[in-house]
């Protein structure tokens, strides 16, 4: 109770401060609260910029297909590599290696390759939300309890039984995790690409305003962005609960 | 014998604490005199309050009714100079070895490291710990634990121990032979322990004096005063009789305990 | 296993230089090993200039990371009231992308040293502070009973309690933070840099000079993988209680 009001004092005095200090600068370096909601409103009635709508569907379509990628692919590599010993013991530390290279060294080739259109955007967010699912993938599959591998088989149960009945569901718990982790990370890398170069979407829009200095249309944007990725990961994460429930 | 007040007093203690299910009564006027060099023992069903009273004379809690006196001043907080505490955890850091771990309370007095390591190495000997004093706690067996955490409590040098069911997740063996082996140190070291257990034996075979507590809230419903000298064989007519008394008494309280804990 | 390791990646190599060598990639895009080894020729010391610029620019951006989230951290995980009303926007922070804010930054700050280390900084302290928030929050209540009863002052109990307790969280911390830095230090460049790793790779990439980039990436990858090698080494050494 208490510490709900805390918080609420906390978001009050942060909104507050943002106000004042706003009013205060140069309009062009910051926005206070109150410009930045008649912002926003000419900007979800499609005034400041009509392309909108267009905008968050290429990129809602960007992310869905960088991450679709992502769990196609890591599904595949981290079952491969899980199942088999020696490739598992193999490419395991290299993959996990590869994790410790910050990820946007490899934008710059993306863009090369694949031109500022949305493709180099899709590869760039399949790359990030590839990791976390594939390593998940290996991670759930090492720890499946090797305890309860031999229970099932002391109770008769066949190889098929043994992965459907308790390698598939233990994994499943920590799979789920990399799904959500994975997804964030595509948006994630969506969202910089797009912002690093792009003609069209949300970070192109955000780039516009940003170089024109409608500095209240570039707060705006951002905030639907937000709200874009916050939604996405409310989805998500319903949809890991749902997931974790059914696994147990 | 003389009129110099008792080296540990507690006079009409009471406890409550508030839980999401209403207030409960630890402990209820309880008074108790421990003098110096006695082993006294506490005893008494789960949840009676023991490990409350043991906090109260360590300072780190404080009573609501009554007070707790130590060498006739009232317990305000932890008194390292007066005072050492052994848990049933042994607590022991992870990140330090057996002889750091010993070192550790003369370390917060501002003891110079020279010194308080030959306090700690001169310890690790009678602890039967000689060979382990660069070994971290992960590579020690419980038993082991359990004894540099004693040994951390007499490093201090307190008057007063108080041991809060030490080797309570020891197993029987082990428990046996280190009930053996701290007859032997208190003996040696003559210092005041006040030791919490569960366990009957232990209590007969280590203390001075048994307090029989009573179910929540707790009480002192009892106790036993033990005059014989070390060692003591189990099988003793004497022990017998005082090991059917206390069971009588715990008995009691136990049933009291398992059936309306309410 | 070491042999695999290298086989695969030789005939990697090879299979690559192969197809580009009899045409059937595009050496615009996808140039042959051969070639990018070549390429550290002419850009080895204007690239090493640029990657002690990058790496300059990032080691500021962690030394601040890591004293602020683990002096926050500790701050905040072990204050009840501080905990339960911060760690949420912690959270939450630590998983928005931080991107969005980025022109901003360039705004206040310019082009050029300061921002990378700001917005680097911003990147690495989350990893650490919720890291450590939580390890304070999990440290063994015993261990702080213990050091009270042997009457420790509250600058000992952070200090030789709380602080020991949570080394191998600070350090999984500085692993993780480290890349975050890096990584936030190379965006600035590419997004509005003048100098530095990010901003040189930038312009490979519109220039088209694919050997140049990829020898590039090469390097600033190497570096990365070869600092959190030892940043591991040390944590080890300085972890060998765990066992």
């Amino acid at each position: 109770m208490t510490v709900a009001l805390v918080r609420l004092g906390l978001v009050a005095a942060v909104l507050l401060a943002w106000e004042v200090a706003g009013r205060a600068a140069n309009p062009l370096l910051a926005v206070p609260p109150s410009a930045t909601l008649p912002a926003l409103r000419e900007l979800l009635l499609l005034r400041s910029y009509p392309d909108l709508g267009a905008s968050l569907l290429v990129t809602l379509r960007e992310i869905a297909t960088a991450y679709a990628l992502a769990v196609a692919v890591g599904l595949a590599v981290g079952g491969t590599l899980g199942m088999n010993r020696l490739l598992g013991r193999a490419y395991g530390p290299m993959l996990a290696a590869l994790y410790a290279v910050p990820a946007v060294v490899w934008y710059p080739s993306l863009m090369l390759f694949f031109g500022l259109d949305a493709a180099s955007k899709i590869a760039f967010g399949f790359l990030l939300g590839f990791f976390p699912v594939t390593l998940a993938v290996l991670a759930g599959i090492r720890q499946v309890n090797p305890h309860l591998v031999t229970v099932a088989k002391s109770y008769g149960a066949g190889p098929l039984t043994v992965f459907g009945r308790v390698v598939l569901p233990a994994t499943l718990f920590t799979l789920v995790g990399g799904l959500r982790t994975g997804l964030a990370l595509s948006v994630i890398g969506v969202i910089v690409g797009e912002i690093l170069g792009s003609k069209r979407g949300m970070g192109a829009l955000i780039n516009h305003a940003y170089g024109l200095l409608r500095t209240a249309d570039y707060v705006a944007l951002v905030l639907v962005t937000l709200a874009l990725i916050v939604g996405t990961d409310v989805v998500a994460g319903l949809v890991e609960r749902k997931a974790r429930a059914w696994s147990e | 014998m003389s009129a110099s007040p008792p080296l540990i007093a507690v006079e009409g203690v009471g406890k409550r604490y508030a839980t999401s299910s209403g207030p409960i009564e630890a402990l209820q006027d309880v008074s108790l005199s421990v003098g110096e060099g006695e082993f006294c023992t506490l005893i008494g069903p789960s949840g009676c309050g023991k490990s409350t009273l043991l906090g109260m004379l360590g300072g780190l809690t404080a009573p609501d009714r009554g007070r707790v006196l130590v060498e006739g001043r009232p317990v305000t907080g932890p008194d390292p100079r007066r005072v050492a505490t052994v848990f049933q955890d042994p607590g022991l850091f992870p990140w330090r070895t057996a002889l750091e771990n010993v070192e550790f309370g003369l370390e917060l007095q501002g003891v110079p490291a020279a010194r308080r390591r030959a306090v700690a190495t001169d310890l690790l000997g009678p602890l039967g710990l000689a060979g382990f004093a660069g070994k971290y706690p992960r590579e020690l067996s419980g038993g082991m634990r359990q004894r540099v955490a004693i040994g951390r409590a007499l490093a201090i040098d307190t008057k007063i121990v108080l041991m809060d069911e030490p080797f309570g997740a020891l197993d029987e063996q082990t428990r046996l032979l280190m009930g053996e082996w701290l007859l032997e140190i208190w003996r040696r070291t003559k210092k005041t322990v006040i030791f919490v257990t569960h366990s009957l034996q232990e209590a007969l075979v280590l203390s001075t004096r048994i307090a029989v507590m009573t179910a929540r809230p707790g009480r002192i419903k009892s106790v036993l005063e033990l005059g014989m000298g070390y060692p003591r064989p189990m099988e003793s007519p004497e022990l017998v009789a005082l090991r059917a008394k206390l069971w009588h008494d715990i008995r009691e309280e136990s049933l009291r305990a398992m059936g309306g804990d309410q | 296993m070491r042999g695999l390791q290298l086989v695969s990646v030789l005939a990697l190599l090879s299979a690559w230089e192969g197809a580009a060598r009899a045409g059937w990639a595009d050496p615009l895009f996808v140039p042959a090993p051969s070639a990018v080894a070549r390429a550290f020729g002419p850009i080895g010391g204007p690239a090493l200039a640029a990657l002690g610029d990058t790496l300059g620019k990032t080691a500021i951006a962690y030394v601040l990371s890591m004293v602020l989230g683990v002096a926050a951290g500790l701050a905040v995980g072990s204050i009840r009231l501080l905990r339960d009303v911060l760690n949420p926007f912690v959270v939450a922070l630590y998983g928005i992308p931080k991107i969005l804010v980025l022109p901003w930054i360039v705004l206040l700050l310019g082009y050029g040293t300061a921002p990378a280390i700001f917005y680097g900084a911003l990147h690495g302290l989350f990893p650490v502070l919720v890291l450590v928030i939580g390890a304070v929050r999990d440290v063994d209540r015993t261990l702080v009973t213990v050091a009270r009863s042997y009457g420790a002052t509250t600058w000992q109990l952070y200090w030789k309690v709380l602080l020991p307790a949570i080394v191998p969280s600070v350090f999984a911390g500085m692993r993780l933070g480290i890349v975050f830095c890096l990584l936030g230090v190379l965006v600035v460049e590419m997004f509005a840099g003048i100098r530095g790793m990010g901003y040189v790779m930038g312009a490979f990439a519109n220039g088209f000079q694919a050997p140049e980039l990829f020898a590039a990436t090469g390097l600033v990858s190497a570096a990365s993988i070869a600092i959190v090698l030892a940043l591991d080494h040390v944590s080890e050494r300085l972890s060998h209680w765990r066992g």
